[in-house]
């Protein structure tokens, strides 16, 4: 006669170990109140030695590229492989990348709050500094891309005598437009929600220099409920705003291609193609981001690995539609019937540039497959393997548009080829280490972590237990059962 | 201004006053969370918040000058190309939809600033540095004659201090 066994009550711990759980129940079962809150992100504010070594090798890439970018000025921009008629080379394709990186954080921090997305939380101050700095970092590029940059502000389109008349109708001018515009927004919507962390550091600190300088950058902000009421509500103007501007900004990107007429970038797919790429290659930097960080922070706590699983689906998403992208390339350029598409694909796929190809769609379509397997989702070292990959796949990608169709136009004396050289390289890693270096000052001065948004996903001190469901004033919630705050 | 201070380790006994001081009003009164809580926000049963009007005018203030800037470019000094016309709404919308964000999202901060009343300068009375680390809090502003009714409401509800400030 069978025995009837009894099951086991199911602890925090292993719901948690449990993938594909439902993520609200046990969304920081390690955090027990507000304090430990403020006690353990604040605590994440102090330099470390790793932390002065990490900036130290940021600095040293900063200053070899600004090293090349002196010879560069010293020499002029032949030194930079410019090989007529490709005169785009590593800066353009290094542009997009970085204007691709800065996507994610605003989908993380504007789209997934929209969509009450709760994996966001956690890591979306981490995404949303990347964005600002990422978007700083690509607005270098068209200035090193000047022989003279002192005179850079003759890039902007504004109505002037200096018979630089702004044609309206250009891509370019789209693009100032729409990448300013996006700094703008971006590092406001940044600022913005820092502005009640900064109170709590404003109130925790205790060097009366640092005060001062949280208290004028908090703005005086003191918890009440007319500041909260009016902050939720701008805050959620500012997302409703950012998402749109964060699909406009990368087709506006992707114009600079589609809209002109050489084979290979004269293409309808360009704008979703891009916006697709951009996010896939912003959530890579994210996770080469923020796995190090929770580890070295002492933060998986808060940034889970339901929180990662939950990203890792949106790569796996848009890798997918790249992926689709890539493949609906390859048929328009057969089907089109066009010889100078037929070409351009040819050299893309077996021609010169073969290799760069292999990388992009190892990188893009391929090992992102591994995503399917819930196993290798939740496997931090394998994420952080992956985004590496693809960083340099996304990097790749803008590789491969610009360089392949820029060598080989229509008429023959339009064939070139292109190889960057030690001075494009150098600036790259440079972009690189000025990116690095503004990522890391900003973790140690303020919350990579949003103190106050998780505050909002902790369970506040009760007198009285409530059943789950309904508030504290007793009335049942208006909204989905898994609103964080709520006791069983 | 004089007024009465609570503070308060738990959410419902923060409720529980707030909602003693709708029914009985005794002065304005001013409730401090360090996250917002939507409890908070029913007890208070606060008018909807003004930005909103901030962020519809700026938006529209925004797509009316981007659509207006370029055209006006294109007007003042004609770059004709290929036979389009001088001033073309379709691309014109790429100016009218960014700069509808961004003067819209500058609008939206302004409303925030305006409605929320900061920055402040000064911290003034009212205010517990515990605020924003995990306390709840409540500032009542009572006539002198019933400050120390308000002091016992606030202690009846929950408050585990309560102080007088001026």
């Amino acid at each position: 006669m069978a025995t009837l066994v009894k099951p086991k009550p199911v602890t925090d711990v292993e719901l948690l170990r449990r993938p594909n759980l439902p993520a609200a129940d046990v969304r920081l079962p390690a955090v027990r109140d507000y304090e430990q809150v403020d006690d353990e992100i604040t605590g994440t504010l102090h330099p470390t030695v790793a932390w002065f070594i990490g900036l130290g090798i940021a600095i040293f890439f900063l200053l070899i590229g600004a090293l090349a970018w002196t010879y560069q000025i010293y020499s002029g921009l032949g030194v930079a492989g410019y090989n007529p008629p490709v005169m785009w080379g590593v800066y353009i394709v290094t542009f997009v990348f970085w204007v691709g990186i800065g996507h994610a954080g605003t989908l993380i921090s504007a789209i997934l709050y929209l969509f009450r997305a709760g994996f966001r939380t956690t890591i979306y101050r981490c995404a949303e500094a990347m964005t600002v700095f990422a978007v700083m970092t690509a607005g270098l590029f068209p200035i090193l891309h000047l022989g003279r940059p002192w005179k850079f502000f003759w890039l902007i389109p504004y109505p002037n005598w200096r018979y630089l008349w702004p044609q309206m109708k250009s891509p370019l001018v789209w693009d100032v437009f729409a990448i300013l515009t996006y700094l703008t927004v971006s590092t406001t919507f940044l600022y913005i929600g820092l502005i009640p962390d900064i109170a709590v550091l404003r109130d925790r600190e205790t060097n009366p220099i640092r005060k001062r300088i949280f208290g004028m950058l908090s703005l005086g902000w003191r918890n009440t409920d007319r500041e909260w009421r009016h902050f939720v509500r701008a805050y959620l103007f500012l997302a409703a705003f950012s998402t749109p501007l964060v699909l406009s900004v990368h087709s506006v990107v992707s114009f600079d291609f589609a809209m002109s007429l050489v084979p290979g970038w004269h293409t309808t797919i360009f704008p979703p193609y891009f916006v697709a790429g951009a996010i896939y290659s912003g959530i890579g930097m994210v996770f080469t981001i923020i796995i190090p960080l929770r580890k070295y922070f002492g933060l998986k706590h808060y940034v889970t690995i339901n929180d990662l699983d939950a990203a890792a689906k949106l790569a796996l998403f848009t890798s997918l539609v790249v992926g689709v992208a890539y493949m609906n390339e390859w048929f328009v350029g057969w089907y089109s019937g066009s010889p100078a598409e037929k070409q351009f694909w040819a050299n893309r796929l077996w021609g010169p540039w073969w290799w760069a190809s292999a990388i992009l769609y190892t990188c893009n379509m391929v090992l992102p497959l591994s995503l399917f397997s819930q196993h290798l989702r939740r496997n931090t070292t394998w994420l952080w393997i992956l985004s590496i990959f693809i960083n340099i796949g996304m990097w790749f990608e803008r590789f491969i548009i610009v360089e392949p169709a820029l060598s080989h136009e229509f008429e023959p004396w339009q064939w070139a080829t292109y190889h960057p050289t030690w001075v494009d390289y150098s600036i790259l890693a440079g972009s690189f280490g000025w990116f690095s270096m503004w990522f890391l000052l900003f973790i140690k001065q303020l919350p990579v972590v949003a103190i106050s948004e998780v505050k909002e996903i902790v369970k506040p001190r009760l007198r009285v237990r409530h059943m789950r469901g309904v508030d504290v004033t007793g009335h049942h919630l208006p909204f989905e059962q898994d609103t964080p705050g709520e006791y069983d | 201004m004089r007024g009465v201070i609570g503070m308060f380790r738990e959410l419902d006994a923060t409720i529980e006053a707030i909602s003693a001081l709708k029914e009985r009003p005794i002065g304005e009164f001013t409730v401090y969370t360090p996250t917002p809580r939507h409890e908070i926000e029913h007890a208070i049963d606060a008018a909807p918040s003004a930005v909103r009007r901030f962020t519809l005018i700026g938006g529209l203030a925004g797509v009316t000058f981007g659509y207006w800037i370029a055209i006006w470019i294109s007007d003042y000094w004609p770059l004709v190309v290929g036979g389009k016309p001088i001033a073309s709404w379709v691309p014109y919308t790429i100016f009218g939809f960014e700069v509808m964000v961004l003067i819209g999202s500058l609008a939206t901060v302004a409303g925030l600033f305006a409605n929320a009343r900061i920055p402040k300068i000064t911290m003034t009375v009212g205010y517990d540095r515990r605020f924003s680390h995990g306390d709840f809090g409540i500032w009542v502003e009572p006539s002198p004659d019933r400050i120390q009714e308000a002091e016992q409401l606030l202690r009846k509800a929950g408050a585990v201090e309560v102080r007088v400030e001026r």
